[in-house]
């Protein structure tokens, strides 16, 4: 009885550092998976569903009913421009009329007036009913006729969720029943319309119904689903989505470090045991089944812990979230995640403490005699290092299903693991080095750390372990954010005025400048479709992305530049001929790697009637999130000068200017004004909330953080008495012995505060350049942090647990 | 009043400790004297209390009971800083289990108590005792790669580096073969009789009883002789 009361004392921090990995797994299994989906439902708002398809006709019946037997839900919408009356002249609108069912994502937003409190609504228009464009706010309270129907115009449509959708393309909106249009009489054989039908749904029903769709797609119908719909929603989405696979494998890593850690120190107690059991004649192989049970039991108590430990803490996140949200997160059905966390645990558990237990084992007898008998061999070490790999490999390829960040996370984790303690291990000695005249107090300190007997070496690098990973998500974290903060300075754009007429520009330009009112430089579009690559129609090749068939059947809006715009940078080739003699043009990177464009591919693009030949002579990178006019092709001025085109431009219109507008939409009636802040703070709120969810994960992180630091304070602690007992019995007063224990943890907490901000540091640019494709700068408060939160924290936790050492007897060491 | 060639008088010494059995005396009524310059060789069995009585004389714990003084002073009273202080510089010792530390050179770890108690050239003295036990060639390698005898001889030059007054040697040659223990004993009272240093040995070897210039024996708790 004594001896299992031992044994579960001396296995504790393993437990709990089991728990924590079996918690995290859970955890992270149910609220990233949630949140996740709730992040692509939000994307998914601003097309008003997961996928919609567009077409100039009427769909087939097929298509609904094979949505229903999909499980999907179908909206349906048609949209038109047709002209009304507003103060006696003519003005443009564009008409959509919208189903029940409509928006499937996202709510729709109304107000009363102009200056009313706009309300979500599930509502639509009623029969008879229109809600006007804010643009058309002095027809609310009156009537509208539209075709050969009036209707009454009661509310103000403040928000429609895929209103960005076309963005060039926007007249001031006209919301109305679908039942309505048949009665209007403006939908008529030949009537330039766009038919939407709208899906939504479970992501695997909707991905199911979109392989059926492309293959039964019928000519002149389009599929807009995230991928293709928004580019600047997709980057900001993928980022997020390896970001918080950055954070889950680095938290991962910490809770494995600290089973690693705390398994050394527990075979190391065992040590000693084994020896006198292995003396009295216990065989290898009982011991090694005797330590597998209490393994598994180990894992069964974690587990059940570890899952209700993750259950529970999803509650606090879920109403934090819910809150930032306002809306409740996606559920998670099944045992999936509960299964997942236990398998976790148990690879875990095995990879990390099993080698040690077996090395405990094979412990010689002969150490109940001499201690110095315990010396690990080589093979022993590459056991404990392979199996540690192998487990690493199994949990990250589980969780991540094989990502390149996941098995680019493992390589960083190896090198870290098997270089840190050689680097450390070399940096005591060479500071032993360079003084030898003196061994107090510096020298003394050293030789502590170098001691093998204290494993202080291993420790510090699993301690640096779990610093860098921590340093790491908060490095990529603000590298993500600072990197969003550049692309959405303050003076970004809140509205494009698009639609201009080329005779306008200038004195648009004027009117903005004469105003101070901060405008982007003008671009011209080119509306062209794409018909051939080198000579080959685009519907005859078979292109490797599946997006592409549905890139090439989009209407292109091409511009001409002299210089390369703002946040482009060229990535091959070389930007356009500033002669301006060749046909060029330079390609979006993603279009380009979708289209399997190269330098040098002619393009045949049809411009109305005109045929357009074009040469590949760059490929660029664009900042899509940026909000300043992108454009998947740029062409030569002297090319596209001749064509018939419009222009726009971005702008910074603050509130006092907002008058100013009236003004300048009176006099260029036919320009169109599309208000993107709205879009633009949906789009950011990704990454904040993003970055709030992951504050959670930082507990776990810190949770096992302090399981390391309470396993590399137990280590060794032993032989730190013993000392302390000896320097007392050689005339050490108290204060010695202070200054030799604060000393000795700020020493250490400084070499891993310095080599884990190199190490993050490294890392962090790695990860920022190659998988987040953003740009990164060296943070000297990543050193700052590291050294002194290493620094502190060690020093404050070291002492305060070694504080019985400052008192310690010097008879201890004539009793040890 | 102590008298002043005494270099350790304990009188009427007791010592009891605590147990879940209730109190037990592990020393009682123990009178002794150890006068400058003598060898005194302390021998019982295991469990006799004769580390309990190194302990007390050195200064590491404090008596239950009666007087214990050292160098002229009553240690009655004092705290474990003010006997800390009072050994610094002092005495020395040797360990059954040589407590070297680890990751230290054998030089190293000659010099820690001399600069512990603020002696200038640590360095050239640990390098001069190291040579009176023939550790010189050894000097920069790491105690923990050193046999158990040569560790023993770090130990040795350690404890005689600050020309202590006091030397207490506690089971010197017993983690150590035979002969090996012979050349440790003989190297132990080589330098204390080239130093003049008082040594107070306890020993259970009755090897090691002759050597000494008296000789006490421990029983239960109590001096036989």
């Amino acid at each position: 009885m004594q001896v299992k009361r031992a044994t579960i004392h001396s296995y504790w921090l393993m437990l709990i550092a089991t728990v924590i990995t079996v918690g995290i797994v859970t955890s992270s299994q149910l609220i990233t998976h949630r949140i996740e989906l709730l992040l692509e439902r939000q994307a998914s708002e601003l097309l008003a569903a997961d996928m919609v398809i567009l077409s100039s006709s009427e769909f087939s019946a097929e298509y609904r009913e094979q949505a229903r037997l999909h499980g999907l839900q179908i909206s349906e919408s048609v949209s038109l421009r047709s002209a009304i009356f507003l103060d006696g002249s003519p003005r443009l609108v564009e008409l959509k009329a919208v189903d029940k069912a409509y928006p499937l994502r996202g709510k729709l937003e109304r107000a009363g007036e102009m200056t009313g409190t706009r309300t979500v609504t599930n509502e639509i228009p009623l029969p008879g009913e229109v809600w006007v464009d804010t643009k058309l706010a002095q027809l609310v309270g009156g009537n509208l006729s539209l075709g050969e129907k009036d209707f009454d115009t009661r509310w103000l449509l403040t928000y429609e969720p895929d209103r960005g959708g076309a963005i060039f393309n926007l007249a001031p909106r006209v919301l109305m029943n679908l039942d309505d249009l048949p009665a209007t009489g403006l939908v008529i054989p030949g009537s330039r319309v766009r038919h939407s039908m709208m899906f939504a749904g479970e992501a695997a029903d909707v991905t199911r119904f979109k392989i059926w769709l492309t293959i039964n797609l019928k000519p002149g119908e389009e599929i807009q689903d995230l991928e293709n719909a928004r580019p600047e929603m997709r980057q900001a989405l993928e980022r997020t989505r390896k970001f918080f696979a950055l954070a889950i494998v680095l938290t991962l890593v910490i809770a494995m470090a600290a089973i690693a850690i705390t398994a050394r120190y527990t075979a190391s107690r065992e040590a000693s045991k084994v020896a006198m059991l292995r003396a009295f004649g216990i065989s290898q192989s009982s011991l090694f089944k005797y330590y597998l049970r209490q393994l598994g039991m180990l894992w069964l108590a974690a587990t059940i812990i570890g899952v209700l430990l993750g259950w529970v803490t999803q509650f606090p996140l879920q109403w934090a979230l819910d809150g930032w949200f306002g809306k409740t997160l996606p559920q998670v059905d099944g045992l999936g995640p509960y299964l997942t966390a236990a398998l976790v645990g148990l690879l875990a558990l095995a990879g990390f403490s099993l080698p040690y237990l077996l090395n405990a084992t094979t412990t010689p007898p002969m150490q109940v005699l001499r201690a110095a008998m315990n010396r690990r061999s080589w093979r022993r070490g590459l056991l404990i290092s392979g199996s540690a790999i192998v487990a690493i490999f199994l949990v990250l390829v589980m969780l991540m299903q094989s990502s390149v960040l996941a098995v680019a996370t493992l390589a960083l984790v190896l090198v870290c693991a098997l270089i840190l303690p050689l680097i450390l291990g070399w940096m005591v000695k060479l500071l032993l080095l360079s003084s030898r005249r003196r061994f107090w107090l510096r020298q003394y300190l050293l030789s502590r750390l170098q001691a093998t007997s204290r494993g202080a070496i291993y420790v510090m690098s699993g301690f640096s372990l779990v610093l860098i990973a921590i340093l790491l998500i908060a490095v990529v974290k603000d590298e993500l954010i600072g990197e969003w903060e550049i692309q959405l300075p303050q003076n970004i754009p809140n509205y494009f005025l698009i639609n201009i007429r080329g005779e306008d520009i200038r004195e648009i330009e004027k009117f903005l400048r004469q105003r101070q009112i901060e405008a982007s430089t003008p671009y011209a579009l080119v509306r062209a479709r794409m018909s051939q690559i080198n000579s080959v129609d685009v519907d005859k090749i078979g292109f490797s992305d599946p997006r592409a068939s549905h890139s090439v059947t989009h209407t292109f809006n091409i511009t001409y530049a002299d210089e390369l715009p703002d946040q482009n940078q060229i990535v091959d080739g070389k930007w356009l001929n500033e002669a301006g003699s060749g046909a060029e043009v330079s390609v979006e990177q993603g279009l380009a790697q979708q289209l399997d464009l190269k330098l040098g591919d002619e393009l045949t693009m049809t411009v109305g009637s005109q045929i357009l030949q074009v040469e590949v002579s760059s490929i660029r990178s664009v900042v899509w999130e940026n909000f300043k006019p992108n454009f998947y092709l740029i062409a030569n001025a002297d090319l596209l000068e001749s064509y018939p085109q419009t222009w726009l431009l971005s702008a910074r219109i603050r509130e006092q200017h907002k008058a100013d507008l009236k003004q300048l939409m009176k006099r260029y009636p036919a320009v169109t004004l599309l208000d993107i802040s709205e879009l633009m703070a949906r789009v950011r709120s990704i990454v904040d909330r993003a970055s709030v969810a992951l504050q959670f994960f930082f507990l776990f992180a810190l949770a096992s953080a302090v399981i390391v630091l309470l396993a590399a304070i137990q280590t060794g602690k032993q032989e730190r008495e013993i000392e302390s007992s000896l320097l007392r019995a050689l005339g050490a007063g108290t204060r010695q012995l202070y200054r030799v224990h604060v000393l000795e943890y700020t020493l250490m907490g400084a070499l891993i505060g310095f080599f884990s901000a190199c190490f993050a540091s490294l890392a962090g640019w790695v990860i920022s350049v190659y998988f987040f494709n953003i740009e990164f700068h060296l943070s000297p408060t990543v050193w700052i942090y590291s050294l002194i939160s290493a620094s502190l924290v060690l020093t404050l936790a070291g002492t305060f647990v070694s504080r019985r050492v400052y008192n310690i007897s010097p008879m201890k060491i004539l009793r040890s | 009043m102590a008298e002043d060639n005494l270099c350790i008088e304990l009188k009427q010494v007791g010592k009891t400790v605590d147990t879940p059995d209730g109190k037990l005396d592990i020393l009682a009524n123990i009178s002794l004297d150890v006068k400058y310059q003598e060898a005194v060789v302390i021998k019982g069995a295991s469990g006799s209390g004769k580390t309990t009585l190194l302990g007390l004389m050195a200064g590491l714990d404090q008596a239950s009971s009666g007087d214990v003084t050292l160098f002229g002073q009553n240690l009655f009273g004092k705290n474990e800083e003010q006997r800390s202080a009072m050994r610094a510089g002092k005495v020395g010792f040797v360990f059954q289990s040589f407590h070297l530390v680890q990751g230290a050179s054998a030089v190293q770890n000659v010099m820690l108590p001399l600069e512990l108690s603020g002696v200038g050239d640590a360095l050239q003295l640990a390098q001069t005792s190291l040579q009176q036990v023939g550790l010189e060639h050894k000097s920069d390698t790491l105690v923990e790669h050193l046999s158990g005898g040569e560790q023993q001889r770090v130990a040795i030059a350690r404890a005689y580096a600050i020309r202590p007054k006091l030397l207490f040697a506690d089971e010197p040659t017993g983690n150590l073969d035979a002969t090996t223990g012979r050349q440790i004993a003989d190297l132990l009272f080589h330098l204390r009789d080239q130093s003049g240093t008082t040594l107070v040995l306890v020993t259970h070897e009755a090897e090691l009883l002759e050597r000494g210039d008296r000789q006490i024996l421990i029983e239960s708790g109590g001096l036989l002789s």
